[in-house]
């Protein structure tokens, strides 16, 4: 789920988090889908940025992503602790598809 | 005379600011930053009076970059909240990018990961002021940069060999330049009048164990540009991710769920602030 900037909104996209204020209680629902006074609601309530739903999975496919990480390790991957960076990350990377 | 002597090199890269692609707010910036005396509110009427650096200023400090809760909305805001060396940097950072844009492909979303995952580290960290960690990592390879402007006709023989041999970018700089990045954008950060935290972790980035007032921070983003590389963002030079620093990395002592938990939050900052500088 893309995170962008509150000046970034625009009508029609969907909220994939609810917006709380500082205690925690929902002001405006999520998988509603903003209006023009919302997003100017959202502007007043200062906050810098909201979750919204949409794509965001990359553009590779899992299997480029990972060949792709195969081959960026190859050089140093011998050395200490760098399979366990590899290892991170190719799970990091393989959470973005699910 | 050999044009790649050392001494020829370290005074090409002292010259840069002399250079005609340099833009004019950067000179006049540098000229600030050389004089001891200039003041935080100097630097606020230098930002105040230009409308454009006035409205980069504003969206980079509220951009994942720096990630304030809530939002900054004025010049005076920033600057009582920041501080002068946080505002010199953002004010550096503001005036590199261009040129980092400039220069080469992929160096700008590079250097964005990496300030971005060096303030998460040093959150996680506990350091004081992790904004001063995205200033390091937002300008950490500005050594490239250097190297670039003064010789690109090198640098991309540099880039051939490193492609070819496949070893990291710095050593095919050291093959041929006999000095590498780091030590090209320390020359670069001195005479440009850096904070002394950012010279020292700029030399240092790639040799971590050596920087004797800032190891903690140099460990950052020497860590932080070992992450991004490792995950793909942007391009610096090579495609090659090089070894970590054992003394860094003992030194950092960061769990695996750590490291996960700041690749997540990476992640989730780089769609919104791909959107605002990556056109
Ligand atoms: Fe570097
Ligand atoms: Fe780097």
């Amino acid at each position: 789920m893309p995170k962008i900037t509150v000046d970034r909104l625009v009508v029609g996209m969907c909220l994939a988090e609810p917006i709380t204020n500082e205690h925690g209680l929902v002001l405006i629902n999520e998988g509603i889908e903003l209006t023009e006074a919302l997003i100017e609601k959202i502007k007043n309530l200062r906050i810098e940025s909201v979750k919204i739903k949409g794509d965001s999975k990359p553009e590779e496919t899992k299997e480029e992503m990972i060949l792709a990480l195969e081959e960026r390790f190859k050089y140093a991957i011998s050395y200490p602790h760098m399979d366990t960076i590899k290892k991170i990350i190719k799970e990091h990377i393989e959470r973005l598809y699910e | 005379m050999n044009e790649l002597d050392i001494r020829t090199i370290r005074s090409s890269i002292e010259k840069i600011n002399t250079l005609p692609t340099i833009p004019n707010v950067l000179k006049k910036l540098l000229k600030m930053l050389e004089n001891p005396a200039t003041s935080l509110n100097d630097i606020g009427h230098f930002i105040s009076h230009d409308p454009i650096i006035t409205t980069k200023v504003l969206r980079m400090i509220n951009s994942p970059i720096y990630g304030f809760p809530g939002r900054i909305y004025s010049v005076n805001q920033a600057v009582i909240l920041l501080g002068l060396n946080v505002v010199k940097g953002l004010l550096l950072s503001v005036s590199v990018y261009d040129l980092m844009k400039k220069v080469m492909m992929g160096l700008w979303e590079h250097s964005l990961a990496c300030a971005i995952t060096s303030r998460l580290m040093a959150k996680k960290k506990g350091l004081k002021e992790p904004e001063e960690s995205s200033i390091a990592g937002l300008l950490h390879d500005i050594g490239k940069v250097a190297l670039i402007l003064q010789f690109q006709g090198y640098y991309e023989t540099a880039m051939s060999t490193a492609d070819k041999k496949n070893i990291p970018i710095m050593d095919a700089e050291k093959e041929l330049f006999n000095i590498n990045h780091a030590t090209a954008g320390e020359w670069m950060a001195e005479k440009w009048s850096f904070p002394r935290n950012l010279i020292e972790i700029i030399g240092y980035h790639h040799k971590p164990h050596i920087s004797r007032n800032f190891p903690v921070e140099t460990s950052i983003v020497h860590l932080a540009d070992i992450l991004v590389r490792g995950r793909g963002f942007g391009f610096a030079g090579d495609r090659t991710v090089p070894p970590v620093n054992e003394t860094a990395w003992a030194l950092l002592n960061l769990s695996n769920n750590d490291i996960k938990e700041i690749l997540k939050e990476l992640e989730e900052s780089m769609g919104m602030a791909n959107e605002l500088f990556i056109e």
